[in-house]
This record gives C-alpha cells, structure tokens and sequence, in this order.
C-alpha cells in the first residue's frame, strides 16, 4: 500500500515536473582514464549542473577508457542516437572531423558573441592544435595532462643526488639513472628509471622523447604523415635501448603504466615517467618522498598534450545542440575546470581557473603541479593522423621489439614507418595523391 | 485433451500432432538463433564479400578482404598464436582436471573442501582474475616473482616479454579452467558402475591399470565434451588479453578474437574483420564437429 501511495505521488510529481518545464534531455559519455575516484565525482558535477539548470537534464554515461569511449561514440553515431557530448581523447578529434561525424561549434561561438580566436584565448596555447584545425573549432579541452618525470626524493639524497636539481638534459639523465640503480652482483635490486611500454601509454611516451630531442612525430597539419623514421626518433629509441642494454638502468621488456607506478610506490625504481594526470593518485601514495620535473631534454624542452576535449556529434536537435553547448561552457568554466584539476591532477584547460584563488592557494601548497603547468609552455599538439590508434600501434609494436632486445632501433623504425605509411594509404590516396586527372 | 475431443467425434480438426507441434515448440528459441545467431552470421558473411573504399560510396563484391587478411602478418600472428594457446592450455587443462577429478572423487569432507579450494578459480569472472593477476605477474614485487625470488629465481617479466607472455596468459587459463572441467569429470566418474572396478580388482588389475582400461575409456564421451569446451573458450574467452597485455609486447599474445576486434574498432577495417570472423567460425565448427567424432569412435558408451 505504501509503495502504490508513493509510486502515485512520484508520478504526479515528475508529471507536474514535466508539464511545468520539458526539460532538455541529453547524454553526456564520459571516460575515465587514469587511477582514481573519477567517476563518482563526475556525478557529483554533473547533478550540481542539473540543479543549477532546470530545463536541462543531463544523463552522465560512463564509458570506460578512452579507447572504448571512442567505440561507444562511433556505435552511438552509426545508431542514429548520438550523445549530446562526450568526453573524447584529444587526439581521436581529427578522426571524427575526417569522417564528417562531428559538428563545429564556431556557429555557437558567434551566436554568443565571440570570435572562434577570443574563444580559444580562454585556453592554453598548447591545447589549440588538437582543438582548432582545418579552418574551424571542433572541441573544447577538458583536461589535459603532459609528462612528467617523477622521481624517489629519498633515493635522490642516498645516491647523492640533489632532489632540488632534478636532472634537466639526457646527459643528466642517464647519470642520475646510473647512480640510482642498485646491484646485488649481476641482479638489479632497483631501477634508476622505468618508462610504460603498453600500448596508447608508449606512444604518447616516445613522442615526448622524440619532440624533446627536436622531432615533431607526425605532420600536425595534415592526417596522412607521421615521422617514425627520422634522425630525431632514432635518437629517442636509442636512448630507450641503451637505458636497458647498454646502462642497464631500466627494465628490460615492457612494463605496463600501473606496474610502473607500483614499482614507484614500492621504491623498486627510483625515476618513472607518467602523466600529470597521475599526480593526484601518486601525492595519495608517496606523501612528500617524490618530486617532479620536465621530461629532460636533449635538443629541446618539448612534450605532447594529453587528455580530453568535450565534443558534439552531428546529428542533434537545435534544443540538443543549445543544451549541451551549455554543458560544455559549464564544464569548461574557470571554477569546475579548476575544481576538476584539483580533484584529479589533470591541469585546467581555462587559463582563467588560475586566476582563482582557490587555484593559487592549492599551487602555493603543491609546487609540484606548478612544475606540471610550467611544462605547458613547452607542450604541443598530441599525435592525431587518419586511423590514429594503428599508426600508433604500427610504432609501438616495434618499441615494445627494441625493449625486449629482439630489434635494433634503426630497422625497427623502418618498419614501423613503412606499416604506418601503409595504413594510411587509403587516406593519402584521398588526399595528398589525389592529382588532377 | 487432443485425444478426447477427438473420441467425441469432432472430425477434421487440426490437432497438435506431428511436425507443427515439433515447430511449434522449437519456434521460441528458432526465434533467438535466427535474430542472434543465424542472422548475424549471415551478415558477417555479407560484410566479409563486401569491399569498401575510403572516400568512395562505391561497394563491390568478392574475395578481396580475405587476400588482404593473408597478407597481413598480424593475422597470421594472431593465427599461430591462438593455435599454440589452444594446444598449450587444452592439454594441461584438461589433464589436470582428470587428475584432480580422479583424485577428489571419493566424498570425505577433505576432499569436499579440496574441491571448493580447485573450483574457487571458475567462480571469479576471468575478467577480475587478469585483473588480479597483474599484480600476480608483476616482476621482482608481484606474488610469483616474491616467492621464485626465495628460492633463488630472479625476476622474470611474465606479461612483458614477448618470449614468456603468451605461456603467462596459457598458465593463467589452466588456472582459472581445470577446477571448470574438473566438475565434468566427477559427473562422469558418478556413471561408471563400481561392480567394473570390483571385477578389474579380481581379475589383478592395481591403481594404473583399473584407470588406464576402466576409468579412460568409461569417461571417454566426458573428454569428447571437455575437449570441445575447451577449445571453445580458447577461441572465444580473451578477457586477458584485454586486461593484461592488449595482444602486445609486438603482437606476442594477440589471438584471433582480439585481432577482429582491433580491426573492426582501431583500424575500422569491417571488411577484414569480418573475412577473419568467418575464417575462425568454419575453423571453429570443423575442427569441433572432427574433434566429436574422432573421439567418439574411440568412446565407450553405456547402453
């Protein structure tokens, strides 16, 4: 009797809700792609989001890792029923610009008032690349991240290194590796520096690598060019394999990005390089014994940007559209952005949360995501080409050879350049090939 | 009730007889195998003919998806190493779980509890088991490295080197099935009467020989049915995979199901991944439909 009287009651009430205002309903996919408590707290932002807009009634739908989020978008898309917005990998935008799947926001842009230029202003420079191209506006960052080389304070001190001079060129690097490495006769005790060799974790690894010894990776004006086989690669895989045979500092084979950040916990190796948006969960773990710095440079100081940009499907309603443009401005509001990136580690995209001073004060307490934003102004675009995911796997599938000893870099990248070429073909064969008749 | 109403003289009245209350009665699952199974098969078999360009609406038909998938040398990586876990986890597997079976069979309350500690591996999903093991295969701190670690091993790589990753994830396998196809075993040795075992006792026969001419050959038509399993969940469980190692380092334990699924959802390649689909279906019913039957030539069955 009492669940009828309360059924009775809840069905008035979400019929007199429903006259009152038909509120917008839309799907918002979200991935969480790092160690942590994301999800839970995305519900929490989203149901904030809810109450502070009546009309507008917003389904979070959490979709796994990034890779599945893209799969989950893509079968949403070929269904006919798109989420309104997704929280989609950086680098998978191009894709969906590729195959006309996207729609661009500069039509909302200007119905608020703004050039696409003053919008992007709102966000780091580094993000624009995986954000603006071909001539339009198609996502808007979210939470980006870099690399960054965490390192053993502790260990620092024992080996007589100083843990407020962090290793900043290769040189230093493989010295302080070597000094931090332990042995027991032939078996190594500890690491001085482990690096994550599976897939999606290695390519976004050696590409920090590759651009910090002057490489730019792939063609970030066009989707059919990567630049695997290059001197300044080759430099970067070197270094990879002479770490493990030669120096004998890091592991040999590849190690996965949560055993790499285990081996940290656990001081079984001294240096690991890991994203930024690792930061929180890596603070909950080590306490005060870790300290951050750039991923060391050999020609340079540059990385890739990480992390993820909200984007809008085509095929929406105008209420859809209307609703979920205002979803995104929330999300990348100077408060929630800074709320997030305290909340994860990830930084904010909006330049603007740093003017908070809830933001000055959480940086003034932790001078390490102050080393994690400093990096931003060497950061650049992320790796995105035609069918992004091969042409990675095509290079870390030759990576994964040199680690585990069964290749040399330069043959390595031969073949790496020579699968990738191959993959992207047919889209070459569309484009840059495509010669008048 | 057909039959009264027929007594009653009604005459010319469509009964429940014959071949229409056969199709009757099988017409609920038709309906699933036809939605879920026959038409999907159908159409993979279509997607698999169907040759797409990029960039271009125009579709032809024939063969092309599969010469592209022979030329590829990740399929045939896929191919060797999905053979080789096949082999590498049904053997042991399955010979493991006769031993324990025969082993277990008798009910004490010590056996009983042994065979809850064997069968705890089949009650975690294998998904939450790769999970687990991640940590188990962690070098130098993960479990199994720990304890080798005493005895003197050094560290070993277990899912990160391409040499050892694949005979890690046949281990894991082993593991999480034999306590599975253990549980076919005792219900096969409940079948075998125990006056065979009295009689083989006179006639001389010890431990070896009872097992060797009583209990293989009685529980032959069990092996045909485990076998089968087997070699079906080495096709289509790889949870592991996807949890462990995604097919790396360098494609060491990609197998065919995973394989499909990176050309469908990475390279979005429908055509070959639906040419590799095929290809490992008839594989899979062949070699189940000749591995029933050459087993059942050799199997015992009880009148």
């Amino acid at each position: 009797m009492q669940t009828w009287k309360s059924l009775v009651a809840a069905g008035a009430v979400s019929l007199s809700a429903s006259l009152a205002h038909a509120a917008t309903e839309i799907e918002l996919f979200f991935p969480v792609p790092v160690e942590g408590k994301l999800a839970a707290e995305m519900k929490n932002l989203i149901e904030r989001f809810n109450t502070e807009h009546a009309d507008i009634d917003v389904t979070p739908v959490y979709t796994g890792s990034y890779d599945e989020t893209n799969i989950k978008t893509r079968a949403a898309i070929k269904a006919g029923r798109p989420p309104a917005a997704v929280i989609m990998s950086a680098n998978f935008i191009l894709e969906y610009q590729i195959n006309g799947e996207i729609e661009p926001l500069d039509g909302l842009i200007e119905a608020n008032g703004l050039t696409a230029d003053a919008y992007m202003d709102r966000f780091w420079p580094a993000l624009h690349g995986n954000a603006r191209f071909a001539d339009k506006v198609w996502a808007a960052p979210f939470h980006n991240s870099t690399p960054l080389l965490y390192f053993n304070k502790e260990h620092f001190v024992e080996a007589g290194l100083d843990p407020e001079n962090p290793p900043a060129t290769w040189q230093e690097f493989v010295d302080a590796a070597k000094a931090l490495t332990v042995r027991d006769g032939d078996r190594i005790t500890r690491y001085g520096f482990m690096l994550p060799g599976n897939y999606d974790y290695l390519g976004w690894i050696m590409t920090a690598l590759t651009m910090s010894n002057g490489g730019q990776y792939y063609n970030a004006e066009y989707g059919g060019e990567v630049y695997y086989d290059t001197p300044s690669m080759l430099g970067a895989l070197s270094l990879v394999r002479d770490m493990i045979f030669t120096h004998k500092v890091t592991p040999e084979g590849v190690t996965d990005g949560k055993a790499v950040s285990t081996a940290f916990f656990a001081g079984d190796a001294s240096m690991v390089m890991l994203s930024t948006g690792s930061l929180s969960f890596i603070r909950e773990n080590m306490g005060d014994r870790y300290g951050v710095a750039f991923v060391p440079r050999n020609v340079r100081n540059a990385v890739a940007i990480g992390g993820a940009s909200l984007m809008m499907p085509k095929g929406l309603s105008d209420d859809q559209k209307a609703a979920s443009w205002t979803l995104i401005n929330w999300l990348t509001s100077p408060e929630i952005s800074g709320h997030w990136s305290r909340f994860t580690g990830y930084f904010a995209p909006n330049r603007a949360a740093y003017d908070l001073s809830e933001m000055k004060g959480f940086l003034e307490a932790n001078p390490d995501a102050q080393v994690a934003l400093d990096q931003l102004a060497y950061a650049r675009s992320w790796f995105a080409t035609f069918n992004t995911v091969a042409v990675r796997k095509a290079l870390e599938d030759e990576v994964q050879a040199v680690m585990s000893g069964d290749r040399e870099p330069a043959e390595a990248l031969a073949a790496a350049q020579a699968k990738a070429d191959e993959i992207m073909r047919p889209y070459v064969e569309q484009t840059a090939l495509k010669l008048p008749q | 009730m057909v039959e009264t109403t027929a007594e009653m003289g009604m005459e010319a009245r469509w009964t429940w007889r014959g071949p229409s209350l056969a199709w009757a009665l099988l017409a609920p699952s038709l309906l699933f195998l036809l939605l879920f199974t026959y038409w999907p098969i159908a159409q993979s078999l279509a997607q698999a003919m169907r040759i797409e360009t990029f960039g271009s609406d125009a579709v032809t038909w024939g063969f092309g998806n599969f010469e592209r998938l022979f030329e590829d040398a990740s399929f045939r990586r896929a191919a060797t190493n999905n053979v080789v876990y096949a082999a590498g986890t049904m053997l042991p597997s399955i010979a493991l779980a006769l031993a324990l079976a025969v082993g277990l069979q008798e009910s004490t309350r010590f056996n009983a509890t042994l065979r809850a500690v064997v069968f705890f591996p089949v009650l975690l999903p294998l998904v939450a088991a790769a999970a687990l093991f991640l940590f188990v295969f962690l070098p130098g701190i993960g479990l199994l490295d720990y304890y080798l670690g005493k005895l003197g091993v050094g560290r070993t790589n277990w899912i990160g080197d391409p040499d050892i990753a694949l005979w890690s994830l046949i281990g894991l396998t082993v593991w999480k099935n034999a306590g599975y196809y253990m549980l076919f075993f005792l219900a096969g040795l409940q079948g075998i009467s125990t006056d065979l075992y009295e009689a083989a006792r006179l006639e001389g026969a010890g431990a070896w020989g009872r097992f060797r001419r009583v209990t293989l050959p009685l529980l032959g038509p069990t092996t045909a049915f485990v076998a089968v399993i087997a070699l079906i969940n080495a096709v289509t469980q790889v949870d592991h995979v996807v949890v462990l190692t995604k097919g790396g380092p360098s494609d060491s334990t990609n197998l065919m199901l995973f394989y499909i699924y990176q050309q469908a959802h990475e390279n979005y390649d429908y055509g070959k991944a639906a040419a590799a689909t095929v290809l490992s279906l008839a594989a899979l019913l062949t070699l189940s439909a000749l591995s029933l039957r050459t087993l059942e030539r050799g199997v015992h069955y009880e009148s």
